[in-house]
Parts: C-alpha cells; sequence; structure tokens
C-alpha cells in the first residue's frame, strides 16, 4: 500500500520558473490608447499608428500578432505555407464586417418565433422542407470553406482571418436554422440537392477564386433569394429566418466584393483568371445535370403559392434580379463587361429578358 | 403512406410544367414537430430537440461522403466531397448540441460588453506586463480559431451536431484574439513579444480529430487555470470582465473535449496507449517552449511591478502548478487519470511531482 505519508513526502515545492525582464524593454511602439465610441472600442479603432500598417507581404507563418516584437531564438513554421501577399486574402472592409457580425449575432433558438407556425398544407409544408433541406446542404459547405482556408490567412492579416472566422459562425447557424424549419413543422428532411456546385467552391486552390465562387456568386444568388424571402415564407417565423439570414450574406458578399475590389487594384492581371473561374462556376449553376432537382420544383411551387405558372414567373423575377445584382457586384469589384462582352453565360443573359 | 390528394395535384401541376416532382414521392418522416418543445422555458427551439426519430439516429458510423443531411434520402450522382471522419468515437460527445446553444446563449461583444472606460494609468511596468499577457493569449486565439477550423472540412454530416459547436470555438477562439489585442492597444501601451510557438505545434501538426482533442485540453485547461486567477490579475474592471468571459468561454470547450475523450475512451479503449503518444509530444513541446515571457509577466503582476517580481515567482509557480492540476484532473475526467504516472519529466517538476523514478522506489 502506498501510505498518504508517502505520498505526502514526493510532493515537492513546485519549480520556480526562470525571471527574464528583457520583454519589458522592447522596441515596439509604445504609448498607443483608445477610446470606445459609439459601438464600443471596434478594431478599428485600434487599428492606429504601426499596429494599423497593413504589410503588402508577410512571410510569418506564426501566430505572432501584427505588430508584436519578434520572439527570441528559433521558430517553428506553423504551416506549410501561408498567404502572405495581401492581394491573395486581404479586404479594407474585413475588420469592420467582423465587428458588425459580432454585433449582430442571433440565435435561431429565441430569435425565430416559433410559435408563429400553424400547420400548413401538405404540399406548401414538403415544398417548404425540400427547400430547407437544399438549403441546409449549401450552408454545411459554406462552413467547411472558409475553416478550410483559416491555417492558411497570415496573422499580418487577420482582419481577413477574423471574418472568416465569423463566417464560419453564420454558416453554422443557417446550417442549424434550416434544419431546424425542416423538423419543426410536422415535414421532415427530403432529397438531397445533388451538389450545384458546391464541390468546386470546396476543391478550388486559390483563395480569390474560391472567394468570387463562394461570396460573389454563390452566396450571392442566395442573398438576392433571401431578400425575397417575403414571397416564400408563409408565417412571421420564415420570414424572420430569411431576413437574418439574408443579414449575414450581405456580410459575406461585401467581403468577397471588396476582397476581389483590392486584388484587382493591385493587381490586374488576376481579373482573367476571375473571369474563367467564374465561366466556370456559371456553367456549372445553369448546367441540367448539375441542377438541383428538389431546389427548383420546390422553389417555383413556394412562390406561386402552389400556382406554378405563377411560380414560374415569379422564378424568373428572382432570377433576374439574382444577375443583375451579381453584375452590380462585380462592378462594384472592377470586374466589369461579363455583359456586355458576351461573357456572361447565356442561361443568366437570358434571365434579363424576362420582366 | 397513400399518397394524398393534395399531393397528387401538386406533382401533376409539377410535371405538366416540366418541373422535377420526385421530391415529393418521398416518404418523408411526417409528424415531427419539433417547434411543440420550443418554450421559452425551454430556451427556445435548441438543436437538442430536433434529434427524434430517425433524425436524431447518429449512427456509429456514417456512410456518405457528400454534405446530404442526417435523415435525408441520398441524390446518388453527388460528387464525394472529400470528408474523412466518418466514425461516431472519433468526434462525438452527447454535449455538443447542448453546448452549441450555450455558446450562442452566452455570445458577447468585445466592442460593447467591456467597459472599456474603466481602463486607466497602471504604470509603464504593469502596463507592459499586461500588454505582454494579452499578445500571447492572441496567439493562442489566433492558432485555436486556424486550427479547430481546419478539422470542419473533415468531418461528415452524420455528427453535425460537432461542427456547429466546432463553428462556435473557432468564433470564440477569434474573439479572444481581437478582445486581448484591445486590450493591449487601448491604455497607452502595445503588443509585446510573440512567443515563440513550438507549444501550438501538436495543435497545428495533429492527424486525427483525437489527437488535436488532447493537445487541445493540455492548452485549454492551463489556460483555464490562468483566466480563474482574473480576479487577482486584472488592474481593472475592464480586464477583471475579459478574464471571467473568456474562462466561461474555455470552460465550454473543455467539456466537449473532454466528454469527447472520455466516449472514445470508453468506446476504443485499445486507443489508450496511442493517445498517450501524443499527450507525450504535446508535453514535450510545452515543456521546451517554456511560456518564459509569461510567467516573467506574471511575476511583474504578482510582484506589482519589476522590483518585486523575483519574489513573485514563488506565487508564480503556485499558479503554474495549479495548471498542471487542472490539466491533470480534466485528464481523470476522461479516464486518463494513469498520466500523472507518465507526466513528461519537467512538467513534473512545474507541479512539484516527485520524478518518476523516486514514484517506483515506493513499496507497494
Amino acid at each position: 500500500m502506498v501510505t498518504a505519508d508517502k505520498l505526502n513526502e514526493l510532493q515537492l515545492e513546485p519549480e520556480v520558473p526562470e525571471l527574464d525582464l528583457s520583454w519589458l524593454n522592447l522596441d515596439t511602439e509604445w504609448g498607443v490608447s483608445a477610446e470606445p465610441g459609439r459601438k464600443g472600442l471596434t478594431l478599428q479603432q485600434i487599428n492606429k499608428s504601426l499596429y494599423g500598417d497593413i504589410p503588402a507581404t508577410s512571410e510569418d507563418s506564426s501566430a505572432r500578432p501584427r505588430g508584436a516584437a519578434p520572439p527570441e531564438g528559433a521558430t517553428p513554421r506553423m504551416t506549410p505555407w501561408v498567404l502572405g501577399d495581401a492581394t491573395e486574402t486581404f479586404s479594407d472592409s474585413a475588420g469592420l464586417l467582423y465587428d458588425e457580425a459580432v454585433s449582430r449575432q442571433w440565435s435561431s433558438a429565441t430569435d425565430i418565433p416559433w410559435d408563429t407556425m400553424d400547420e400548413l398544407p401538405e404540399d406548401i409544408e414538403r415544398a417548404m422542407v425540400q427547400l430547407c433541406t437544399s438549403l441546409t446542404e449549401v450552408e454545411f459547405i459554406a462552413g467547411d470553406v472558409p475553416g478550410k482556408w483559416l491555417p492558411r490567412i497570415a496573422a499580418d492579416h487577420f482582419e481577413s482571418g477574423l471574418f472568416l472566422m465569423s463566417q464560419v459562425m453564420d454558416e453554422a447557424r443557417h446550417t442549424d436554422v434550416f434544419r431546424k424549419r425542416a423538423l419543426a413543422n410536422g415535414g421532415g428532411l427530403l432529397l438531397q440537392g445533388g451538389g450545384g456546385g458546391l464541390r468546386q467552391i470546396l476543391e478550388a486552390e486559390d483563395f480569390t477564386q474560391m472567394s468570387s465562387m463562394l461570396h460573389i456568386l454563390g452566396e450571392g444568388f442566395v442573398q438576392s433569394l433571401f431578400r425575397l424571402g417575403e414571397l416564400i415564407a408563409h408565417n412571421e417565423a420564415e420570414k424572420r429566418i430569411f431576413r437574418l439570414a439574408a443579414q449575414d450574406e450581405s456580410r459575406h458578399v461585401a467581403y468577397g466584393v471588396t476582397h476581389l475590389k483590392y486584388t484587382l487594384e493591385n493587381d490586374p492581371e488576376k481579373a482573367e483568371e476571375v473571369h474563367w473561374t467564374l465561366d466556370m462556376f456559371e456553367n456549372t449553376l445553369v448546367d441540367p445535370d448539375q441542377a438541383n432537382p428538389g431546389l427548383a420544383g420546390a422553389l417555383v411551387y413556394l412562390l406561386g403559392d402552389g400556382d406554378v405558372d405563377e411560380g414560374w414567373r415569379l422564378f424568373w423575377h428572382v432570377r433576374r434580379k439574382q444577375v443583375l445584382e451579381y453584375l452590380h457586384r462585380l462592378d462594384v469589384a472592377g470586374l466589369s463587361g461579363r455583359l456586355e462582352s458576351g461573357r456572361l453565360h447565356p442561361a443568366l443573359a437570358g434571365a434579363l429578358d424576362e420582366n | 403512406m397513400p399518397e394524398s390528394d393534395v399531393v397528387k395535384a401538386a406533382k401533376e401541376r409539377l410535371e405538366q410544367s416540366g418541373l422535377p416532382s420526385d421530391w415529393l414521392d418521398i416518404p418523408v418522416h411526417w409528424g415531427v414537430k419539433a417547434k411543440e418543445q420550443a418554450t421559452p422555458e425551454n430556451g427556445g427551439l435548441r438543436f437538442e430537440y430536433l434529434n427524434v426519430d430517425v433524425y436524431g439516429e447518429v449512427p456509429e458510423h456514417w456512410d456518405n461522403n457528400t454534405e446530404i443531411p442526417r435523415g435525408a434520402v441520398p441524390d446518388t450522382r453527388t460528387e464525394q466531397m472529400g470528408y474523412s471522419i466518418f466514425d461516431k468515437a472519433e468526434v462525438w460527445s452527447d454535449l455538443c448540441a447542448g453546448l452549441y446553444e450555450d455558446a450562442i446563449a452566452e455570445r458577447w461583444n468585445s466592442s460593447a460588453d467591456i467597459p472599456w472606460d474603466t481602463l486607466e494609468p497602471i504604470g509603464s511596468d504593469m502596463e507592459r506586463a499586461v500588454c505582454q499577457i494579452a499578445t500571447l493569449m492572441s496567439e493562442y486565439g489566433w492558432t485555436k480559431a486556424q486550427t479547430t477550423g481546419r478539422w470542419l472540412q473533415e468531418i461528415s454530416y452524420g455528427y453535425i451536431e460537432v461542427k456547429l459547436f466546432l463553428g462556435t470555438v473557432v468564433f470564440d477562439a477569434a474573439r479572444l484574439y481581437e478582445v486581448w489585442r484591445k486590450r493591449a492597444l487601448s491604455n497607452g501601451g502595445g503588443l509585446g513579444r510573440g512567443g515563440r510557438n513550438w507549444k501550438f505545434l501538436p495543435l497545428t501538426q495533429s492527424y486525427t480529430f483525437s489527437e488535436f482533442c488532447v493537445a487541445s485540453i493540455m492548452h485549454d485547461s492551463m489556460l483555464l487555470a490562468l483566466l480563474r486567477h482574473g480576479e487577482q490579475l486584472a488592474q481593472t474592471e475592464a480586464e477583471r470582465s475579459i478574464y471571467e468571459l473568456c474562462q466561461k468561454d474555455i470552460e465550454r470547450h473543455l467539456a466537449y473535449f473532454v466528454d469527447h475523450m472520455r466516449y472514445l475512451m470508453l468506446k476504443e479503449p485499445v486507443r489508450r496507449e496511442e493517445i498517450h503518444r501524443y499527450m507525450n509530444k504535446a508535453e514535450w513541446y510545452l515543456a521546451k517552449d517554456g511560456d518564459d515571457t509569461l510567467y516573467s509577466a506574471l511575476g511583474v503582476i504578482m510582484g506589482d511591478g519589476r522590483e518585486g517580481a523575483e519574489e513573485a515567482m514563488a506565487d508564480v509557480a503556485e499558479l503554474r502548478r495549479e495548471q498542471i492540476e487542472t490539466y491533470l484532473g480534466y485528464l481523470t475526467e476522461c479516464h486518463l487519470g494513469d498520466r500523472e504516472d507518465r507526466l513528461n519529466e519537467e512538467l513534473r517538476k512545474w507541479a512539484g511531482i516527485a520524478p518518476e523514478e523516486e514514484v517506483e522506489k515506493i513499496p507497494v
């Protein structure tokens, strides 16, 4: 038997750490302070002097915060490669969008008035849960993608990293809220969507290409749809879901647009590469073989509230709005002319002729 | 279930219009009404309440490599999405869904929820010490978000609750990064010296999720023990809030990591030695890294300035001992209580535990 006395005997004084005060005399910028403003203490308010200088390139793969002094001694490489060129990931708005994301978080458990959902006619309930099945899938991938890229973001460009971290959270909530809607009102989950370009976003090996597909085209289309959620929703709960999710998507789209703008301003040669990416992704989105069989049918059915002809009319109204807003976003980002040059996929260009 | 007239009519209308109607043929699990549990007293419609009928059946092995939602009907044309985790034992904890909702309910905002206006000049040495700690906290937040985020693309939808919860971990870690950066840059100081980062390698290099989890248990429990001293370390109300809010977040993360490892040890006890190897590695890097600037900065704060730092190092040593005890305590909770016998020799010194060869001399 080991006795308590014996164990006590083996309990030693803890070793005292060595005291090293060399960090008290660092040559870093000192005397920086910030006052909270109307929205509190935001990232913008602390982005001052040296700490606000965004390096055009960073070779630091460590976690060292921008502006901190380097450690003494050898340090390991934290990731095999880091996207050190600011044109690869940066956006002037990333910090602002992160701050906004933090202040606009919502809860799918308590901020949706679930009690406003009355029993719906069977066909409408089925159409709604089919739409939600497709949407929970889409949002699932939309959360995987920023997660994949996080380890490659340079700590010197932390604003983009923080934004992507907030996107991971937003997409978790979207995955969750559409699953909740599917299971909340007597329906269930229906038919899987079948890809629809999600794989292309996931497999992209260039951040700007990925962002053009995910943030600008993919989430742009989703945002345009959610903003018309009033046309689809049948109760206050569904309206609120679309409204809150659209608000989140707006931030993601804004990041994509401002990132592309920053990239094209600093690396104009990237434009053709992005055009190629969009050529490919537009083609996937309208390819009948890639089409999500449940999504289109359910959407048309819901838009027309069971009247399929009316649903089609409204579908084209939605599609036209999606394409117009997409082209506008590209204009803002500095990638104009896809329509005029005939580069926009004909199936999307054709939507502009619809009324 | 016989097809109702309304569904038949809907199919006809869709088919006449050239639209697919297969989705109306799916034998749904009709009647699942999770909303019935969504009362204010129950915390609204929490994710746990969705886990009914087939939707709540979390399989031991998930055999679909697409993004198909658990409980939906597969479309066999869908491309594989590259997930690599298909076994429940590798990621699961029954607590996930609840912790996910708790994280959202307990969310906070570093801009508005910290009383920044309580910051006041605290003297140069103290400010530098606080800023040095803030720098290292930011580093860990950054690393934690990056390394947690990378696992999302590995975990299949079968374990959706885990992914949702990890999403909150990423977001909490972002806040850990930025709240401490804000502290460093808001009170007349600036950032200090970056850490050497060797200790983070077990997080960045992990090949399996459970390897990542044990490394996270080590880092998070060390951090938690430090955050629990917030009352003693904080110089202002603002810092007190930061310590307190970060502590809540880290406690949630640990609840998951520990419960998952407990689950793994019960389901796959054969992996015990493998897990010990991961801990050997994590501890070795931690010991080698040393975190000197952290403990020295704590010495300055506990000593109320550089003059008192030398004397305060005994208190710092005590805090470091608590860190190791906290780590070992959490390991005991996940059926890895034998770790104390195998703890890294350097960490044994930190904890004041006799070297292993001394322990072996005890007659049993």
